[in-house]
């Protein structure tokens, strides 16, 4: 059994796997402990007979104890155990390569960047809440002034068509004094109003700020990612990987077919796109 | 020294920053105002012009508000210039080193016009005694 039949996808094989596994199996109810797995080794086979269906068997390997599950070609503790072996390599070579803290600082700059997304998010919320609040205030007054100046005017009509009395004309100069008043009392608030949502402005440059040391955060991430990728590289692989991460100038254009290696192929391309 | 007389100088990189300062400045009286976007460029504006005030940021490239403000106390032309703070920076180490350095004012972003207005008023004050 190699690894490349435990990656399929097939479910006949992965039942065919199942079963050959679970023939293998040596029932053995006098040894309640299961066996640390070992490395290849026979295996009496289990008496034919005893062939179960993989679902039975299935609630047997879930089950603690009872059986053997040590002898060789026992799959799935081999697989555990390879994989926990690279797992261990990988995190040798990582600490060889002095990359285990870098990895764990910058990872542990991730809740920060949460945290400063979400100041973002809230500031500029409030920024929104708060002009939109204004403006709703500042309108209220706006209409306001307008509907009596509205007024005003259509009496001021009246009293220059002489279709005024004297009662009225004194009702008039009251209603007026009392819009002029108003008009000075709306104002300053009004003016106040804009004051109030020009300084909400005021959260593009925190924001700014926050998401400028976002910005240096992920590209140090990048950076530090980048240059292990490269450092884990194969040798054979490595300029291929450097080319395309680096990026920049194209070093070496033999072979690829997605870049124009001069001006001229780049003058054929465009040409060829009716430029 | 009249209110209207005096020239002082923006400096913050957000632009949209140095506009609301430059619009409170306005309302509180002081109509005579230009604009830096760090700590270099304002430098070389105020040893070329007659500012009579600072405000500054902290936080900006190239030159920050510390050095600015050392560079600026450090020179024999400049060094009697009242200098005013307005930061994000609310550390307290950061607000010791900027009164020990020579900073006239200090104040913390999100900030009103309110208090624009009393530390200016304060710093102003102090400066025609």
């Amino acid at each position: 059994m190699n690894s490349d039949q435990l990656k399929s996808g097939d479910s006949d094989d992965l039942e065919a796997l199942f079963d050959s596994i679970a023939e293998q199996r040596v029932w053995d109810n006098d040894t309640p402990e299961p066996q640390p797995a070992a490395v290849a080794a026979s295996v009496p086979a289990a008496s034919a007979a005893d062939s179960m269906p993989a679902a039975q068997a299935n609630d047997s390997v879930e089950s603690s104890g009872g059986f053997d599950l040590s002898p060789s070609g026992d799959e799935p503790n081999d697989v555990f155990h390879r994989v926990g072996t690279l797992t261990r390599k990988l995190h040798d070579a990582l600490r060889e390569l002095g990359y285990d803290k870098k990895v764990e600082d910058v990872v542990g700059s991730l809740p920060d960047a949460r945290a400063r997304l979400n100041y973002i998010a809230n500031l500029t919320g409030q920024a929104a809440e708060k002009v939109l609040a204004t403006v709703e205030n500042s309108q209220r007054m706006n209409d306001d002034l307008a509907e009596q100046a509205r007024s005003m005017d259509a009496q001021w009509d009246r009293l220059y068509n002489n279709e005024m009395s004297l009662e009225e004309f004194k009702a008039h100069a009251q209603q007026s004094r009392d819009f002029v008043k108003r008009v000075a009392s709306h104002t300053n608030a009004m003016g106040g109003q804009l004051t109030d949502i020009m300084m909400a402005q005021d959260f593009h440059d925190l924001t700014g700020q926050v998401v400028n040391k976002i910005t240096t955060m992920a590209q140090g991430l990048e950076e530090q990612l980048v240059q292990l990728l490269l450092d884990t590289t194969p040798p054979d692989q490595r300029k291929q990987m450097e080319e395309t991460w680096l990026n920049g100038p194209v070093i070496n254009a033999e072979g690829r077919t997605d870049v124009c290696a001069n001006q001229s192929q780049v003058d054929d391309l465009l040409e060829s796109l009716g430029f | 020294m009249n209110p209207e007389d005096l020239k002082i100088l923006i400096v913050d990189d957000f632009s949209t920053m140095r506009r609301i300062v430059r619009n409170l400045l306005k309302e509180i009286g002081y109509n005579n105002a230009d604009e830096a976007e760090d700590g270099a460029v304002a430098l070389s504006k105020l040893k070329a012009g007659s500012f009579n005030f600072v405000v500054s940021d902290l936080n900006m490239p190239n030159m920050n508000g510390f050095e600015l403000l050392q560079n600026i106390r450090s020179d024999p032309g400049l060094k009697h210039l009242p200098v005013l703070l307005v930061t994000a920076e609310a550390k307290k180490e950061d607000i010791v080193t900027a009164a020990q350095m020579g900073a006239n004012g200090y104040i913390v972003k999100p900030f009103t016009k309110a208090t624009l207005e009393e530390k200016l008023t304060k710093i102003v004050a102090k400066m025609s005694v």
